[in-house]
């Protein structure tokens, strides 16, 4: 490893750290699911920087060339972020599920107590509904 | 109000809706009924709502099984003591729902499902398909050691207790032979009594063969994990 493409490494991680800082800031990204990739930045910009350090952990798992052990870090870091991500989507179905479920029965409660309350409520009811399936279809 | 309700699932059911409500209407006076419109693209909701039937709109397409738990969750805010579920294709004849509420009421059965296969009447399903359904009678049989001729009937009334846990828990598709196995498992009773059951009246069914090779496979490790997980 040159100690160009040392500094070159060091300063796209530092950048990448900076770009994910702000997501987080402007609250584009949860802070949550930010600091694993936090976490990688630093961690390449402390390997990059300390060069032998890559060197020692691939003799001491006695992989013989480095990038190699970078390789099967990486595999595994990402194995472990798409399966969080699974977990993660998982929940968040059983979540919009149930929130559309009690959408749903919410809409009928209202739509009836209009209908129940007011002369012209049909009319309101059918009018709202009709424009929220064409919204639906328009995505 | 009454104290049963009919659960009648529809997504993109325009074809039949209408006729499978007013048969139910007409045909089973002792239930309450209630469409769940699984936000379909066709004309099914206009459709409800133009006849003033009772409907619940999901405004995001959730999939049959959320649709079917929309309606255990209505059954449960609303206090019913029963609760049917019936397709909203018009394959299920509302004749056969009076005789399943005074079964379940001199049995307390947990679960009753209507079955096709204990007089073998009516439509049968074609030859693949009831190899499929056999050999879901096999699984469960295994699993539970309770014989159930027609696991995947549609056709399935439930209790108070019942409606209760399935408005909490209900699997997100092709739930019958599954709910089966876990209602079982939990030591409820399951009964079935034979019904009749029609040749759908339009639309087409949810298990295409594309997806039957899925469906074997998603279905059997669902009841697998059903019967582990009690």
């Amino acid at each position: 490893m040159t100690t160009e493409i040392q500094v070159i490494i060091i300063v796209l991680s530092g950048l990448g750290i900076l770009y994910i800082g702000n997501l987080v800031r402007v609250r584009r990204l949860e802070l949550k699911y930010a600091l694993i990739w936090f976490l990688v930045g630093v961690l390449v910009i402390i390997f990059a920087a300390n060069k032998h350090w890559l060197q020692s952990l691939s003799n001491f798992l006695g992989i013989e060339l480095p990038i190699n052990m970078l390789f099967f870090a990486g595999f595994i870091f990402v194995l472990m972020i798409i399966f969080t991500q699974t977990i993660v989507i998982s929940n968040l179905t059983r979540r919009v599920k149930r929130l559309t479920q009690e959408v749903g029965i919410l809409n009928k409660r209202i739509d009836d107590i209009i209908a129940a309350g007011t002369p012209s409520g049909e009319g309101v009811m059918l009018e709202k509904s009709s424009n929220k399936n064409e919204e639906e279809k328009g995505e | 109000m009454k104290d049963k309700l009919v659960i009648i699932p529809a997504f993109n059911e325009a074809g039949c809706i209408v006729n499978t409500v007013n048969d139910i209407i007409e045909n089973a006076p002792e239930f309450d009924y209630v469409v769940i419109n699984d936000c379909s693209r066709d004309d099914t909701y206009k459709l409800c709502v133009e006849h003033g039937f009772n409907v619940v709109n999901l405004p995001i397409n959730s999939g049959i099984g959320a649709a079917v738990q929309t309606g255990y969750l209505y059954a449960k805010r609303y206090g019913y003591k029963y609760a049917i579920q019936v397709d909203g294709d018009g394959q299920h004849d509302a004749a056969f729902l009076g005789t399943m509420a005074r079964y379940m009421e001199e049995h307390g059965t947990g679960m009753l499902i209507g079955s096709r296969y204990i007089e073998k009447q009516g439509f049968q399903s074609s030859g693949l398909r009831r190899f499929g359904i056999k050999y879901f009678t096999v699984l469960i049989k295994i699993l539970t050691g309770k014989r159930i001729t027609d696991p995947t009937s549609g056709m399935r009334m439930v209790g108070r207790d019942i409606i209760e846990y399935f408005a909490e828990e209900y699997p997100k598709d092709y739930p019958e032979p599954e709910t089966a196995v876990t209602i079982v498992k939990r030591g409820w009773t399951v009964d079935e009594i034979p019904v009749v059951m029609k040749e759908r009246q339009a639309g087409t069914s949810s298990i295409s063969p594309k997806r039957s090779v899925y469906y074997m496979i998603k279905v059997s490790l669902a009841c697998v994990m059903a019967a582990m997980s009690v």
